[in-house]
């Protein structure tokens, strides 16, 4: 279920998870759909030598996860940033690895600068879906599971054509009106990640 | 930029411990000074025997001020000049040649809390980072190492009273536990150490050791990095002169003193400005710039800091 590198450039380039030896805690956060028995795997193998200090949280249900030790399943991403808020006092030496779909990795990111976390402290990895999320430069709504070149805004209705830019602060590409110099003149609508 | 200089007059001269001056600067006709930044420098031509003495020093004013620089001196015993020029020669009304401002300490503006170590002098930078209005709003604490006679010392630049500044010295119950220190600190701090090679290195080795990620540890060597040493030759094949390197001056002094103008910043072997393709000879790599691979490979030479192990370098200058 490897997935062909995505042709948008600004893309951040994602690299497998990887514990820090010198590193305390660590918590592998993991988008159960997005997985599969491979990625599981490499990631159990990957993670043993951290294995006495690891805590696997997983969205969604997981496959049983050989190797993996025992996983904490939560109901949702708010579930797991209060997850997170539990582990406080959050240190300098705890390290965040997150796998999963582009939208979910950062809206996991995202929850943990907010708690305090250093990016430096935070791996992201892919898997799944390529599609993108997208943020409306107009009335600053998200616009969940884009596989297409333009799109309809789902805050505003505008027709938005999705910039190949992708937005760290938002986690999410810049989504601009398609017609907004001239009008009705719209591009066909490409199908860029099915 | 990095040729271009300021004409300074000192305005001020205070000696504030036997081995501490504090000079105030001023541009000569009275024009407003390049502003600097938090942790920033400037390099000084400073008078000495018979020869010029190049130190880098740290700011302690205020980010931005434009009226005048102030530094502060320590006279170091086994000083190649620099600092006794400093404490011995220099008067009031004086007029020296500087730098802009540079700078290669500066606070990172990402971090949650600033946590800031220093040794004695090594606390300069850390005077302008704790009047940085970003450092304030963002939270921060200072431990400094010094001699229990200088506590008081700095206190003319530390805010009154600030229970966030901490004073250790080398007596039962009143050293800095570093590691002790770093375990406590929340996510998102960032580090800072600057004061002598020891102290820094137990720093850096205690965060590293704590799984600190290496993007939040920031060091700045006090004092030069020693680059005096066993005299050797040096080449410059472009310009086709050689010269002897003395035991107590730099590879990149004695080029000067050829009258070769070989760019540099920092001289202290942490900016990479002065990086020298190195043609023949071994090098003693002494600076913190050049990675483990570049240094293997040999390549390259800091000449700010480094110097031969043999008896002779060529330099593609």
């Amino acid at each position: 279920m490897k997935l062909p590198p995505s042709e948008v450039t600004s893309r951040p380039v994602y690299l497998p998870l990887a514990p820090e030896l010198a590193a305390g805690r660590h918590w592998l956060v993991l988008d159960a759909p997005s997985m599969d028995e491979v990625l599981l795997a490499e990631l159990a193998s990957a993670f043993a030598p951290v294995a006495e200090r690891l805590q696997v949280w997983s969205i969604g249900s997981l496959q049983p996860a050989m190797g993996l030790g025992p996983v904490t399943r939560l109901a949702d991403l708010k579930a797991a940033a209060s997850a997170l808020a539990g582990q406080w006092p959050l240190r300098v030496s705890d390290r965040l690895c997150v796998q999963g779909s582009e939208p979910f990795v950062w809206s996991v990111f995202l929850a943990a600068r907010e708690l305090g976390l250093a990016e430096s402290q935070i791996q992201l990895a892919h898997a799944g879906s390529q599609r993108r999320r997208v943020w409306c430069t107009h009335c600053h709504g998200f616009t969940e599971g884009v596989s297409s070149s333009t799109v309809a805004c789902a805050g505003c209705g505008r027709e938005l054509l999705v910039r190949d830019h992708f937005s760290r602060r938002h986690g999410a590409f810049m989504g601009v009106m398609v017609d907004a110099e001239v009008p009705g003149q719209r591009p066909v609508r490409e199908e860029l990640f099915p | 930029m990095i040729s271009s200089g300021l004409k300074l007059k000192v305005v001020a001269v205070n000696d504030i411990a036997p081995s501490l001056r504090q000079l105030s600067l001023a541009s000569v006709d009275g024009s407003a000074l390049p502003p600097n930044g938090a942790g920033s420098h400037v390099l000084f031509n400073l008078p000495g025997q018979g020869r010029v003495h190049r130190n880098a020093y740290s700011l302690i004013n205020p980010p931005g001020s434009r009226s005048q620089y102030d530094i502060i001196v320590r006279r170091v015993p086994t000083s190649r000049g620099g600092s006794a020029a400093v404490h011995e020669r220099l008067q009031l009304g004086d007029v020296i040649e500087a730098q802009l401002p540079a700078n290669l300490f500066p606070p990172q503006r990402r971090a949650r809390q600033h946590l800031m170590i220093a040794g004695g002098i090594g606390i300069t930078p850390f005077l302008s980072y704790l009047q940085d209005a970003g450092v304030k709003a963002s939270g921060y604490a200072l431990h400094l190492c010094c001699r229990e006679s200088e506590r008081e010392v700095f206190a003319p630049w530390l805010p009154a009273g600030d229970p966030q500044v901490f004073f250790h010295w080398d007596a039962e119950g009143h050293r800095l536990d570093i590691p002790a220190l770093l375990a406590r600190q929340p996510a998102g701090t960032h580090l800072y150490v600057c004061g002598p090679a020891e102290l820094n290195q137990a720093v850096l080795d205690a965060a590293q050791a704590q799984g600190w990620p290496a993007s939040q540890v920031h060091s700045e060597l006090f004092g030069a990095a020693s680059s005096g040493g066993a005299p050797f030759e040096a080449v410059l094949k472009k310009s086709g002169q050689s010269v002897r390197v003395g035991e107590d001056e730099s590879l990149l002094e004695a080029i000067e003193r050829l009258g070769v103008a070989a760019p540099c910043l920092c001289r202290g072997g942490a900016c990479g400005v002065c990086v020298t393709p190195l043609l023949e000879g071994e090098a003693e790599h002494r600076d913190h710039y050049l990675s483990a691979s570049d240094k293997a490979q040999g390549r390259l030479i800091m000449p700010c800091v480094s110097r031969a192990r043999g008896a002779r370098l060529v330099l593609d200058l």
